[in-house]
């Protein structure tokens, strides 16, 4: 794998987000990756709470208009996360922690579409689809905090930070 | 003055427990992360919907959801004033960090301002009933300044002497 990780390093887009002095290469890209998450991950366990049950008086079926949100933080969380895959390819693709993370982050944003689908058709509110509804609820929420927690460790468990190094 | 308040706060007790183990940082801040997260999600629904999004919800019911973020910002800060206190000289010249000090100081102004002002107003919003113009306005100003924290934030290690 290590010329492949080399021939990444040397695109000038890697080169540019790794070495470039200007706020908006490298900690910018990883500043939008946080926001990204954050609103993703805000967002969706807010209404996994509402469908837990807290702040029952808030009716669940409108909920599903936030997901706009949700999507599109999702989306800037998936480019600006693949842009820093290309400035440091190695250090992520070798550290095993990045695979959990991504494994975690498949399942939350699996476990976001079915509750979609769930409030689409008024799930929740009391019939018998809430106690699925509620289990998803559960699911997302922990996927989510595994999900951060594991992307956050990334930066104390790679081993390699660059093919050469 | 900040340079004794700097020395004093490496000699405490707690600085030496942060920086005893490897682990307490790391965990501190996923703490720190998660804090903001639920803080982030459930005043950034409300606001949303006083800025007109799902407005079948009624704004007075957002109470008990709003409690989770309050307690993600204990959260916040609790973790926060930890790393402020392992590594003062990280932080107390560190533009990234007054920047975000500042965030968070008008972002509790804003709060208090909703507060003391259209609070009631937006409790007693009905379903589809549109918010009054300062309370869009500051639910806009919230949301602007909770990603305002977070961008200076992040920053904050960018920015370290």
């Amino acid at each position: 794998m290590d010329p492949f990780y080399a021939w990444i390093e040397h695109t000038a887009l890697s080169i540019w987000i790794r070495e470039s002095l200007s706020i908006f290469a490298f900690p910018g890209i990883l500043t939008l990756h946080t926001l990204g998450l954050a609103f993703l991950a805000g967002t969706q366990v807010a209404i996994d709470l509402r469908i837990l049950g807290v702040a029952s008086l808030v009716p669940i079926a409108p909920l599903r208009r936030f997901f706009v949100v949700s999507w599109c933080a999702f989306w800037v969380s998936l480019v600006t996360g693949m842009l820093l895959v290309v400035a440091y390819p190695a250090k992520a693709l070798t550290n095993p922690l990045f695979y959990v993370k991504l494994t975690l982050i498949t399942l939350a944003t699996w476990t976001a579409v079915r509750v979609g689908s769930a409030l689409a058709v008024g799930a929740g509110e009391g019939d018998a689809g809430a106690a699925s509804a509620r289990r998803l609820a559960a699911a997302s929420i922990l996927l989510w905090t595994g999900a951060i927690v594991s992307g956050r460790l990334l930066a104390y468990t790679y081993t390699r930070l660059l093919s050469d190094l | 003055m900040l340079d004794s308040l700097q020395l004093w706060l490496e000699g405490s007790a707690l600085s030496h427990f942060i920086n005893w183990s490897s682990w307490v940082w790391p965990i501190g801040e996923c703490l720190h992360f998660l804090g903001f997260t639920l803080l982030l999600g459930t005043v950034g629904l409300l606001d949303l919907r006083l800025l007109g999004m799902a407005k079948e919800l009624p704004p007075g019911t957002f109470e008990r959801l709003v409690r989770w973020g309050i307690a993600g910002f204990a959260v916040c800060l609790l973790s926060g004033v930890m790393f402020f206190v392992g590594i003062p000289g990280g932080y107390i010249d560190n533009p990234a960090f007054r920047l975000k000090l500042i965030f968070l100081a008008l972002a509790g102004v804003n709060v208090l301002v909703f507060s003391r002002t259209v609070a009631r107003g937006v409790e007693g919003l009905r379903p589809a009933e549109t918010a009054p113009l300062a309370a869009r306005w500051m639910a806009g100003i919230s949301l602007l300044l909770w990603v305002a924290v977070l961008c200076a934030g992040r920053m904050i290690a960018f920015f370290k002497p």
